[in-house]
């Protein structure tokens, strides 16, 4: 049995006296769709960002392929915290996409696609450039390749974004509240996206509040609530047949 | 108006001369006060031993007026560090330290002025700080600075005019050396304003021109 | 090197001549009195020229603005001084000479109203028109309403903004030196020329100045600031 692409163990974040999360565990495998929801300060995106070490956390680990991704052995066998270098190396293997886009206004969107494989990966210019166009045509902008990204509309910069988390090939991809910024009529084109990504076999986490997307394209969803999951399981148990009251009326607050 | 036509326009080769030496004397100050003022800049955030220096530096060049400076490089440092060698050398070296202050603040402002996403996309491809704040923060920073630098340079066109003070030959010095030769200086004097007036102006339309094109192409705000 | 750097750090000479010094301080701190006074009413006129409804006192307003913002503070200066009296004798008849501290104050004040009109023209079109349209819905009249709602807005805002304005204006009243007004860098001229040890009374110079503008700036921010929290609190 192959390690799981993603393992989360007893995970804690806390900010100051802030306990943001609580002990969260669980198991992604390769081409599963996980969707995470809950309210506001639930910690989903606290989560996201501790897969991905943007925040370290206090307590717990993160495996990836069975590797972990906050500690390594040390020379005496004891257990010492990894270096920024080698996360560094480790989140090649993550892509994410924030809900504020986050694309370099200084670089056209080609660039800011070919920019990781060409100068973090070294790959050389020829495939890296294509590698790059192939993302970009994968999210059907290869025709906006040479503009600067204040010219495109949110659910362009977007799309932009995950072509440029896809050109690292990464092995998982992380979504932390896609839409959340984008106005009604943007957010069904990232949707379509990342529902063909899903397609294709993509290994994805989702924070989002859509929840007809989770619904409709995860093969499991997560329910948190104050630092802790409180509801796991398929969507059509989770959204047919909820155990918890919180959740039953989170979902008929959010169902359009 | 026969004046205009015998101290101004007869004096044009002479006004000419003066005004490449401000040109010359700015341009190389400019520079020079960039690299400084970057320098400085980056000591001060990022080489925790020898930050307390730095500011002192900064808070240094920026509380001090120009005159003193320029006349502290001109006849201090040759003595204890032996250079300048020229007055022309001493007049770039003040109004460069000048401006490097200020400009050392402004880089600092922008540098933390660029959001804390832009960083995180970039670490979250697997870029190093390093890579990170040359291809990412520091692009960025430089155009949100533009407007800053582009008055700084104004300041120093501006402040040229005292580099007459240490004999450079500057258009302040040959005007004002028309002055002592003639003893009329309506003319000359109001020309002189007026030169100096429409270099500033051109130098900041200009600037201003460059900085809002490339910012309003890559939509970056001030700082 | 040493001896130099010795001779420079070596500050006796200027703490002996430190009367004389002091009164030239002293004369830096009336000039940027005076200048500031005349550069905040001129400027706050020229503001208000900008913002007119007419637009040849717009374009008047622009003129000016333009034209002092971009003026090197020592040309102007100059000018006022030898030229001006000159411009004026013709215009009255009779012969006028300016007094360089008349002068300074002048031309001073002209360049640096040039940028508190910039200024204040900020902060005028910064105050919400709804500021405005409360006024006039309640039927006051528009000279009632500058006085009473805009202009202490616009004074109480800018006002914190304007110390980097008059830090600058400070430190640029050692120019009158060049035109024999006695403040601290003439003082330290003369005494050099009659001294011959320019090292000890120019570093001595440049420590009193960055002592004083730090100070002061320092305390200008921090009273800036304690404004501020008060008026957006």
């Amino acid at each position: 049995m192959t390690a799981p692409t993603i393992k989360v163990v007893d995970l804690h974040k806390r900010f100051g006296p802030l306990e943001v999360l609580r002990g969260v565990s669980f198991e992604v495998r390769r081409g599963v769709v996980v969707s995470m929801i809950g309210a506001s300060g639930s910690g989903k995106s606290t989560l996201l960002r501790c897969i991905n070490h943007l925040e370290t956390p206090t307590a717990g680990d993160v495996l990836i392929d069975g590797e972990s991704l906050c500690f390594r052995n040390g020379r005496d066998g004891e257990r010492k915290p990894r270096s920024l270098s080698e996360i560094n190396r480790m989140r090649r293997e993550l892509g994410i996409v924030f809900q504020q886009f986050n694309l370099w206004p200084h670089m056209t969107v080609l660039a800011n696609v070919v920019e990781a494989p060409l100068r973090v990966r070294g790959l050389p210019r020829k495939q890296a450039m294509d590698i790059a166009n192939a993302c970009l045509a994968r999210v059907h902008l290869a025709e906006k390749a040479l503009q600067y990204p204040a010219r495109l509309s949110g659910g362009q910069q977007q799309r932009v974004a995950i072509a440029r988390a896809l050109a690292m090939e990464p092995k998982v991809m992380l979504f932390d509240e896609p839409t959340s910024s984008l106005d009604p009529e943007l957010t069904e084109e990232v949707l379509g996206v990342m529902r063909e990504l899903a397609n294709d076999g993509t290994t994805m986490i989702v924070v989002t509040h859509e929840i007809g997307f989770a619904r409709d394209v995860s093969d499991r969803v997560m329910f948190l609530h104050n630092g802790l999951i409180e509801e796991e399981g398929p969507p059509e148990a989770l959204f047919g047949a909820p155990n918890s009251e919180r959740l039953r009326q989170f979902i008929s607050k959010h169902l359009r | 108006m026969g004046n205009w036509q015998r101290l101004v326009w007869d004096q044009r080769d002479a006004l000419l001369a003066g005004l490449v030496v401000t040109i010359k004397v700015c341009a190389i100050a400019f520079v020079i006060a960039v690299l400084i003022g970057l320098l400085l800049c980056l000591v001060r955030m990022y080489v925790r031993p020898l930050r307390p220096a730095a500011i002192l530096l900064i808070e240094f060049f920026r509380a001090t007026p120009i005159l003193v400076q320029l006349l502290w490089v001109n006849y201090v440092w040759p003595a204890v560090f032996g250079w300048p060698d020229s007055f022309f050398a001493a007049a770039w070296a003040a109004l460069a330290l000048q401006s490097s202050g200020y400009l050392a603040e402004t880089f600092r402002g922008a540098i933390e002025g660029v959001a804390k996403g832009q960083r995180e996309a970039g670490y979250s491809v697997g870029m190093s700080p390093v890579h990170v704040f040359w291809r990412i923060v520091l692009p960025q920073a430089a155009l949100g600075s533009a407007p800053s630098i582009v008055n700084q340079f104004t300041v120093i066109v501006k402040s040229s005019t005292l580099v007459s003070v240490i004999t450079v030959p500057d258009l302040m010095y040959q005007s004002q050396k028309i002055v002592n030769v003639w003893y009329e200086p309506i003319e000359i004097l109001t020309a002189t304003a007026g030169l100096y007036i429409a270099l500033v102006f051109v130098v900041s339309a200009v600037g201003k021109a460059i900085s809002d094109t490339l910012r309003r192409r890559y939509a970056i705000s001030a700082v | 090197m040493s001896e130099s750097l010795h001779q420079a750090l070596d500050l006796s000479l200027f703490w002996e001549y430190r009367n004389v010094l002091l009164h030239g301080l002293a004369v830096n701190f009336y000039v940027f009195a005076a200048s500031a006074i005349v550069a905040l009413l001129v400027g706050l006129g020229a503001a208000l020229a900008r913002v007119n409804r007419l637009w040849p006192l717009r374009a008047l307003g622009t003129l000016y603005v333009e034209t002092f913002r971009n003026a090197p503070e020592y040309i102007m200066v100059v000018w006022v001084h030898f030229v001006l009296p000159l411009l004026l004798s013709y215009l009255l008849r009779s012969r006028l000479e300016f007094n360089p501290f008349a002068s300074s104050v002048i031309g001073l004040g002209l360049v640096y109203s040039g940028y508190f009109a910039e200024t204040f023209r900020a902060g005028i079109e910064a105050i919400p028109l709804a500021h405005v349209e409360a006024g006039r819905s309640l039927g006051m009249p528009e000279r009632l309403i500058f006085r009473r709602i805009v202009l202490p807005q616009v004074v109480r805002r800018m006002l914190p903004e304007s110390v980097n304005q008059f830090i600058s204006l400070f430190k640029a009243t050692t120019i009158v030196s060049l035109i024999a007004v006695p403040d601290l860098m003439y003082d330290v001229t003369m005494i050099t020329q009659q001294e011959m040890r320019p090292l000890p009374l120019y570093t001595g110079a440049a420590l009193t100045y960055f002592a004083v503008v730090l100070a002061g700036s320092s305390a200008l921010r921090a009273l800036s600031e304690r404004w501020r929290a008060k008026i957006y609190a």
